[in-house]
């Protein structure tokens, strides 16, 4: 599904290059649950980024389904992404203008799904989630861990087929962040869905069917 | 998705409530100039289009050649109309029309002096002035006939049928009513109480008859699908193949056009109103730009406080049409807030620039192209305003927003940059236009116009007046508060008639020297307070003055004698000498130049003139006024007492250059006062932006000055920046400007002093307004909040 073909990302320091991913190469089969470890500043949020196309590799290639993302114009891309992708940040990043409910509603207008089925959906999620009672907050009445449910919420509302989470438990107390590896499983198993998670935790990076290690943008045997 | 969107923009607006007032209140105000001026472009536009046979009504104009300049005049021989529809067939009717007349009506014990027109026959067929009783194809066929307006037919004929009544005019003639007029149209520039038969006027004014005389205005309907370049063709030396040696060659204006395009040069169109429906085109276009810029500046440099929300949009599937979509949907929200406002404040000062502009314009809601016309503009505000910012974050990359590392990209602020000097820069044009505007109105009010223009009276010398001018004079001077008396043919206004006949001994004869002429009795000179440069005044104890004469400097120099006073003058075969040579002064408006003037006494046969001339005691105008009165009702019992103060005469006749200086004013501060809001919002941008470096700085050790300094110094910059573009600019334009008056001031260098220093001034008040208020904020405060 994902193949990362000799990926390199620096950044330029006046003069100096500074390197956070070196010569990388992934491939990722579709219904694969791939957690990806390392450091602080190893660059594994660099690397999601990149295979979830929103950002650029300064070199590398990269095929999405055979598709070489990197080529495709940005609407071409876009699309791709929308049609495949669910994205869980590290800062959640919600709108700050939006209610709950809203904010777990935006992904599905952009997927122009009717209105009667986004309500379904939406009710749905919110109870999975259990923040029902949340949803006509606005996201700075709600704590860190409450807005990264909302924020994981938001990603698996489309039913992508690749899930890409970076430390979706970070702010989550244990049991929360179990549940939340429960369904991502669930979702893998039952649903197909392939899952990539960064983590620093070495139980949830269990819950995954392989584990990547990083460091120093470099993947370590 | 709307509704999303709409929710997004209306709880980003209640957010940030002071950008939002910012955004709303600046777009309102341009829109509301917009509004005003749109409607008043439209009512000029409008004016006079009315006619049904608009297409084919024009004006007779004629091309006078003296000393090789031509002047453009609508005045015609009065024997031209009756002529031209005979000679030329293209011409289907014409009419001539008179200068407004005051004539007195007299029904039994009501009179009173009442402004009209004469026309002839045809007038009411070729325009479309209705008739609520009569017709308007006989109505005006008589010599006697009279068509009054309601208002004359209520005062004259309360509760009765006018139809048929008889009517005494200057106590002379007697004429029947044939009809009554309906209102006449607010867009008609033609207004008058009555309409009476032109031949009842020539009657009395034989001079009219003479194909080498011109005055009254002609006006022509040309029969349908008729080339007009034809007709000009064979008019054009229609007047001299009935006049052999005349100079004057006469053409057709459209009449519709005649109203904006009444200024002429060398025989050519050379704008009149339409300039400054031009002008004011522009003023709205240019105000409207400014409130724009205000909201695309504010919307630009707040992108980075949304630029999350953008990237998170984008990472859940947004395409960059729809954020460009959402975006401009929310200026499109905004611009209709703004309008809704808008039309609230013109409802509101719709009375007051009314009054200005002397117009009746009115919002016409109930009017589908009035509200097309606001929706389109409200739509064009809202892209225009909202395409930058846009375009500018639907383009930002959702990964450099997410990780916050989003600095103020320099484009977007070079971009933000140059729209504040641009919207400084028409500012600063605005205001300096006001100055110039203001300084040419104060020169025209205060100049010396060679004569005194105070405590100087006249009233029409009329009915027994023009009979007992000399016992009239000498009664009024006896009364308190009167200084001087004296009567002319033309008031102190304008000397409207000019003549070629004057010789004298060595003069060129190939030249045709046009002098104006103003034939006057005693005591011209004391009244009008009149220097002479040399030689003396005419006066009663010289038996032979009435076959002498008074030259102004202008006439002394295009005569060409050295040592005037002495020398031999002949104006209309009086052979005679000149006595004196007067100070120039203006005996016409300051739109042209003082042209050459002489003056001769009355003759017995001509009357005492058109005008009584009275100079009051200074401070007694009051008592002058009652003694005038008493005196006028004595002698002239059978008319009304009516005056005139010249200064206050003087000023109406610039009334248009009042209202665009009222104007002008009012358009400069709105400007300023956009550009100012728009900068006020910049500025708390800049310095919310920079809390955390203006705390840590602080923390440092930097003083409250030093940080202001660094605050202001970049939007002073940016001022400095707008002056040099828009000074050269508004002077040119305002150069032009002046053209108009053949008295002018200069634009000098303290104009854009003053001009500059007041867009700086204003700038930085603005500016220091919140830099003080970021600058003195406790830093700790600041620190801890981030
Ligand atoms: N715009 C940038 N310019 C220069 N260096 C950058 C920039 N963005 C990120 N980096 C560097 O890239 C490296 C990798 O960052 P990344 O966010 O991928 O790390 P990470 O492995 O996700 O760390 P963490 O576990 O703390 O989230 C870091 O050392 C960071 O300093
Ligand atoms: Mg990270």
């Amino acid at each position: 599904m994902i193949r990362l073909k000799d990926i390199s990302k620096w950044y330029s320091n006046g003069s100096a290059k500074a390197h956070i991913l070196r010569h990388i190469d992934i491939e990722i089969n579709e219904g694969e649950f791939v957690s990806i470890m390392g450091p602080s500043g190893s660059g594994k949020s660099t690397l999601l980024h990149l295979m979830g196309m929103i950002d650029d590799p300064s070199e590398g290639e990269y095929f999405f389904e055979g598709e070489s993302v990197f080529t495709l114009k940005e609407k071409q891309r876009s699309e791709l992404y929308k049609k495949h992708i669910g994205f869980v940040f590290q800062a959640y990043h919600l709108i700050d203008e939006l209610t709950v409910y809203e904010n777990i509603e935006t992904p599905l207008l952009y997927h122009k799904i009717s209105s009667a089925e986004r309500k379904a959906m939406v009710a749905d999620i919110l109870d999975r989630f259990q923040i029902v009672g949340k949803k006509d907050l606005f996201p700075e009445q709600l704590s860190g861990g409450q807005q990264q449910l909302v924020g994981i919420a938001r990603a698996v509302i489309t039913k992508p087929k690749l899930i890409l989470a970076d430390e979706p438990t970070g702010n989550l107390n244990s049991k929360q962040g179990e549940e939340i590896m429960d369904l991502f499983t669930r979702l893998n198993k039952e649903e197909g869905v392939t899952i990539i998670q960064v983590t620093h935790s070495e139980k949830n990076a269990s819950y995954g069917s392989r584990t990547i290690n990083l460091l120093d943008g470099k993947i370590a045997l | 998705m709307l509704k999303n969107y709409f929710k997004t923009a209306w709880r980003n607006l209640l957010n940030n409530k002071l950008f939002s007032f910012i955004n709303i209140m600046g777009l309102a105000l341009g829109m509301t100039c917009s509004l005003l001026i749109m409607l008043w472009v439209k009512d000029e536009l409008a004016m006079d289009k009315f006619h049904a046979n608009d297409s084919r009504l024009y004006r007779v104009m004629e091309n006078q050649f003296f000393s090789g300049a031509i002047s453009t005049f609508p005045s015609t021989p009065g024997i031209f109309a009756e002529n031209v529809v005979k000679d030329i067939p293209e011409i289907q009717m014409a009419s001539q029309f008179l200068w407004e007349e005051e004539p007195l009506f007299t029904v039994n014990d009501t009179f009173d002096k009442e402004k009209g027109r004469y026309v002839q026959k045809d007038f009411l067929k070729m325009f479309s002035f209705k008739l609520t009783k009569g017709d308007v194809a006989t109505a005006l066929a008589r010599p006697d006939a009279v068509v009054l307006s309601k208002k004359l037919a209520d005062k004259y004929f309360k509760g009765q049928d006018p139809m048929g009544k008889m009517i005494r005019i200057d106590n002379r003639e007697n004429v029947i009513v044939t009809g009554v007029l309906d209102e006449i149209p607010k867009s008609s520039s033609l207004k008058f109480d009555f309409l009476m038969s032109f031949d009842l006027w020539a009657k009395q004014n034989t001079w009219a008859k003479d194909w080498g005389n011109n005055g009254p205005r002609c006006y022509v309907m040309l029969a349908p699908n008729t080339s007009l370049e034809k007709v000009n063709a064979k008019l054009k030396g229609y007047i001299k193949s009935k006049n052999k040696g005349s100079n004057v060659e006469v053409f057709l204006q459209n009449y519709g056009e005649s109203y904006l395009y009444s200024n002429w040069e060398d025989g050519k169109p050379n704008g009149g109103r339409i300039e400054y429906v031009r002008i004011f085109s522009v003023v709205a276009i240019v105000i409207l730009l400014i409130a724009c810029i205000n909201f695309m500046n504010l919307a630009t440099a707040r992108s980075l406080k949304r630029s999350r929300e953008i990237g998170v949009r984008k990472v859940v599937g947004a395409s960059k049409r729809q954020l460009i979509g959402q975006f401009i949907g929310e200026s499109l929200l905004v611009s209709f807030m703004a309008m809704g406002a808008a039309l609230l404040i013109v409802l509101f000062i719709l009375p007051s620039f009314n009054a200005l502009t002397d117009k009746q314009l009115a919002l016409n809601f109930g009017d589908a192209s009035f509200w097309s016309t606001i929706i389109l503009l409200t739509l064009l505000t809202g892209i225009i305003s909202g395409s930058y910012p846009a375009l500018f974050m639907s383009s930002l990359k959702p990964i450099v927003v997410l990780k916050g590392a989003l600095k103020i990209n320099p484009s977007a602020a070079f971009f933000r940059k140059a729209l504040v000097v641009f919207q400084f820069s028409l500012s600063i044009i605005l205001i300096l236009g006001m100055i110039v505007v203001y300084r040419q109105i104060d020169f025209i009010h205060n100049k010396n116009l060679g004569f005194a223009r105070e405590d100087l009276l006249f009233i029409p010398l009329e009915g027994e007046l023009a009979k007992n001018f000399p016992t009239f004079k000498q009664e009024l001077l006896k009364q308190p508060g009167i200084k001087n008396v004296t009567s002319a043919s033309s008031s102190p206004l304008e000397v409207g008639s000019s003549t070629q006949g004057v010789t004298w001994p060595g003069k060129d004869t190939t030249k045709l020297i046009l002098f104006s002429s103003n034939p006057i009795s005693y005591d011209y000179i004391n009244t009008m307070g009149i220097q002479l440069v040399n030689g003396r005044d005419f006066s009663n104890g010289y038996g032979t003055d009435t076959l002498n004469y008074l030259v102004n400097e202008a006439a002394a120099r295009k005569i060409g004698y050295k040592d005037p006073v002495g020398k031999e003058l002949t104006m209309w075969g009086d052979k005679g000498t000149i006595i004196g040579v007067m100070k120039d002064f203006h005996h016409n408006s300051l739109h042209v130049p003082i042209e050459p003037l002489i003056l001769r006494l009355v003759k017995k046969d001509w009357g005492y003139g058109s005008f009584v001339i009275i100079r009051s005691e200074a401070g007694k105008t009051k008592q002058a006024l009652a003694s005038m009165e008493k005196m006028v009702k004595q002698f002239n019992p059978g008319f009304p007492f009516r005056y005139n103060f010249t200064d206050q005469e003087i000023s109406k006749t610039y009334k248009t250059e009042f209202t665009v200086n009222k104007l002008s004013r009012y358009f400069a501060f709105l400007a300023i006062f956009i550009s100012c809001l728009g900068l006020f919002g910049l500025v708390t941008f800049t310095a919310e932006q920079r809390t955390k470096e203006i705390g840590v700085r602080k923390v440092l050790g930097a003083s409250v000055p030093g940080i202001l300094a660094m605050l202001s110094k970049d939007f002073l910059r940016l001022v400095l920046i707008a002056i040099v573009i828009a000074s050269p600019l508004a002077w040119w334009a305002m150069h032009k400007w002046l053209q108009d008056f053949a008295y002018r001031i200069d634009i000098g260098w303290s104009v854009f002093v003053i001009a500059d220093f007041a867009a700086i001034a204003i700038a930085m008040l603005t500016v220091s307004f919140q830099a003080v208020k970021a600058a003195r904020a406790n830093p700790v405060k600041s620190l801890r909040t981030e």
